[in-house]
């Protein structure tokens, strides 16, 4: 193995950390400014090791593009100096693929721009410089996620991420809402931590291994039924993570921590994490038809359930999260179904789009001094053209406008759902498309139309290069990052074949299936209609729909009640049980028994200090007194016996 | 004409019964540090006269041990009445029982 392929996965992993380390402990000496540099070109200096890596990896014969390297690599010969306990070997190894090469791009490229864009938008932040360690550290954790060669280093990545989204939905930290955003996305997240943990100890039970090589290689040695158990734990994992029913609850109150944040957390970090670990562990999937129907199922059902949320939504950021939350139920609706390219292809496409949408929103929440309410925008195009024109770039990339990204990754998974013949999930995937063509125009129509500006205060037209310059290239790459797949050629399914080489087929995307698409495109401009003329042309319609579907209405506003199921599902009966337990259990029984104990020994030592009179003459009468006692046990009763005996 | 054990354990029980009731009955500490010599002399007297009785040399051993710790009894406790003589003129043991509980 040729030097590069070791020393630069290596590299590009711990840049970031090192950024990070860099920042907190070298950066509070100058300039606020120098820790945004060094952020920077930590997360840029990765990027361009990652296209060189690519570009290397991707020029070799497709059975070298998948390696795993150990660390250090001559100990390789030595396992007992990693965390050797017979069978097990834990040792430091990464694994580069095509697919984590794609993810590692994503990471890097896309959290490169997002930190250029932080440059501008945290510019009157008082921590700016913990702002942008935060950020070093959660892509370099993600970075750990992707790039981990086994099972137990994606879950240190994995853990990682939710500590680093935790720090940075909770930045604000003078606001309640956000520290309880924070603490809630954290222990949903460790939900899932807990479900990978269990899929761990299963893979051990059962392969005596947790590195992906030797799994995958012995994974038909277990049952299906082992392989189903350990998909559906890896499934509660990713659920968690990718914010998919029923642990999607965080994902908007998640939308507290700054704009930015949202974009890192939404694009490139954490939520596609699940969507990775199925397409990873594809292997274990292949093989448990059961645990991979169950992936696809909850990937349709969030993916309808988020967009129909989408619609009544008036808070600009949440409308996204609940979009993201929706696009990535397709992606793991695409998993599921077995169709990775095509799920890994929007979830590329959907990274361009979407950081895009949240920048395009920070502008517009940043002009307007943190306004994130809709109702009290609107008429913002002529006052904000570059946030109007990049956010439409943006949502016609979402909705699937010809020729923009989401048009070819969003039917390619539609078109893979019908060749694999789920009509069901085929059905509903397509409801979504229409529902979401609806809810982005509408989002459209609310912030940029739908009359005059709404607002008390008078937008200002503050805005950086370094928050524009990342919108633009971002909005280029909504409309060209589709290209990869176009009819006739499909440099994604190429791309990532070595990967999925242990399966019979991956279906390629080139074979466009023009009725379907032209059909989905439909429905799409169809949702772009009803926006259109709900929100733009006859508002009193809207007030007619509004009083008719009141009850479905307060549902959707409401998310499902989720929040208030769960509250009185587990917040509730929590909350009493600690409360009871801090009114009666603390006081009376620990309490009781901790005070008792204190003073039932006070009571002994003040009996026994009685004793202690400080005269000698009464301690030599005690001895005294004692060996006479002792001497007379010995002879008249121990004794007794054996006295009697002798005589 | 061999004297009986039990005439030398009589000698013995006399001394200890001495020094102990010297012991417990004396308030100056000088005194008392005799009283306590004269019970480790009344075990030297035991256990040399078993150590005849028997004909075995471990008692007479064990009266060189006890010597050795009387001597350094006495060594320490002299000591520490020395100090307690520098503080006051006069001591009663009975004065010195600030050590109490």
């Amino acid at each position: 193995m040729s030097g590069t392929l070791t020393t630069v996965p290596f590299t590009i992993l711990f840049l970031p950390l090192f950024g990070t380390i860099v920042i907190a402990f070298v950066c509070p000496r100058f300039h606020r400014v120098a820790a945004a540099i060094i952020a920077n070109l930590a997360i840029f200096g990765s990027f361009l090791l990652t296209v060189i890596l690519a570009l290397t990896v991707w020029r070799l014969p497709p059975a070298a593009q998948a390696f795993t390297v150990k660390y250090p690599p001559a100990w390789a010969a030595h396992p007992q100096f990693w965390a050797h306990i017979p069978p097990l070997t834990i040792s430091f190894e990464l694994r580069i693929d095509p697919l984590a090469l794609v993810w590692m791009l994503i990471v890097t490229g896309v959290g490169f721009l997002i930190h250029l864009y932080s440059i501008g938008y945290m510019a009157e932040s008082k921590n700016y410089r913990t702002f942008f360690a935060y950020m070093n550290l959660f892509v370099f954790t993600m970075l750990v996620l992707v790039m981990a060669g086994n099972f137990l280093w994606l879950l240190v990545g994995w853990g990682g991420v939710g500590l680093a989204s935790y720090l940075l939905i909770g930045f604000d930290t003078d606001r309640p809402a956000a520290v309880a955003a924070a603490r809630k996305a954290l222990i949903l997240n460790v939900i899932g931590d807990v479900g990978i943990m269990l899929a761990l100890f299963l893979m051990y039970a059962h392969f005596g291994s947790l590195s992906y090589k030797e799994v995958f290689a012995n994974v038909t040695s277990a049952g299906p039924a082992a392989l189903n158990w350990i998909g559906i734990w890896l499934l509660l994992g990713a659920v968690a993570k990718s914010a998919q029913l029923p642990l999607q609850t965080w994902l908007p109150d998640a939308m507290e921590g700054p704009t930015p944040v949202s974009a890192l957390i939404h694009a490139a970090t954490m939520v596609t994490a699940g969507v990775y670990l199925i397409a990873r562990a594809h292997p274990i999937y292949d093989h448990a038809p059961l645990a991979a129907q169950t992936v696809a199922i909850v990937g349709c059902a969030t993916a309808l359930f988020a967009a129909t949320i989408g619609c009544v939504q008036y808070d600009i950021k949440r409308v996204l999260a609940y979009s993201t939350m929706s696009q990535i139920g397709y992606m793991v609706l695409a998993v599921g179904v077995g169709a990775y390219a095509a799920g890994t292809f929007h979830f590329v496409t959907h990274a361009f789009f979407k950081a895009l949408l949240f920048m395009a929103a920070g502008i517009v929440i940043h002009n307007l001094s943190g306004e994130q309410d809709t109702r009290k925008m609107g008429g913002l195009a002529k006052r904000m053209p570059l946030a109007f024109s990049t956010f439409l770039a943006g949502t016609l990339a979402i909705t699937g406008i010809f020729p923009f990204a989401g048009f070819f990754s969003k039917d390619a998974i539609l078109d893979q759902l019908l060749r694999l013949h789920h009509p069901a999930l085929w059905f509903f995937a397509t409801l979504t498309a229409l529902l979401t063509a609806f809810y982005m125009f509408r989002l459209v129509f609310l912030t940029f139309f739908s009359g005059a500006y709404r607002g008390e205060h008078e937008p200002h037209a503050a805005r950086s290069g370094t928050m524009a310059l990342p919108a633009v290239l971002l909005a280029v790459l909504s409309l060209v990052g589709g290209w990869l797949v176009l009819p006739g050629h499909d440099a994604v399914t190429s791309a990532l074949a070595s990967t999925f080489a242990d399966r019979s087929t991956l279906e390629s995307m080139a074979d466009f299936n023009w009725p379907l698409s032209l059909g989905t495109l439909a429905l799409a401009v169809v949702g772009f209609l009803a926006a259109y003329a709900l929100y733009e042309r006859a508002p009193q319609m809207r007030e007619r729909l509004r009083t008719t579907l009141r009850p479905v209405r307060a549902l959707l506003m409401n998310a499902y009640y989720f929040d208030t199921i769960y509250h009185w599902l587990f917040e509730v009966p929590a909350y009493t049980v600690a409360s009871d337990f801090a009114r009666y259990v603390d006081p009376e029984g620990i309490a009781g028994v901790t005070t008792g104990l204190a003073r039932t020994t006070v009571h002994l030592g003040d009996t026994m200090r009685g004793w202690e009179t400080g005269y000698l003459r009464r301690y030599g009468l005690s001895m005294l007194v004692g060996v006479v006692l002792i001497l007379a046990y010995y002879l008249y009763v121990a004794h007794q016996g054996a006295a009697l005996g002798a005589r | 004409m061999q004297i009986p054990v039990g005439d030398y354990l009589a000698v013995s029980a006399a001394l200890f019964i001495t020094g102990a009731v010297g012991f417990l009955l004396r308030r100056n500490p000088i005194t008392m540090l005799m009283a306590i010599e004269l019970m480790w002399n009344a075990g030297n007297i035991a256990f040399a006269a078993f150590a005849r009785s028997f004909v075995d040399m471990s008692g007479q051993i064990f009266v060189f041990i006890v010597i050795t710790v009387a001597a350094a009894e006495a060594a320490i406790a002299l000591a520490i009445v020395v100090m307690v003589f520098r503080r006051r003129p006069h001591v009663d043991v009975d004065d010195i029982s600030i050590m109490r509980g």
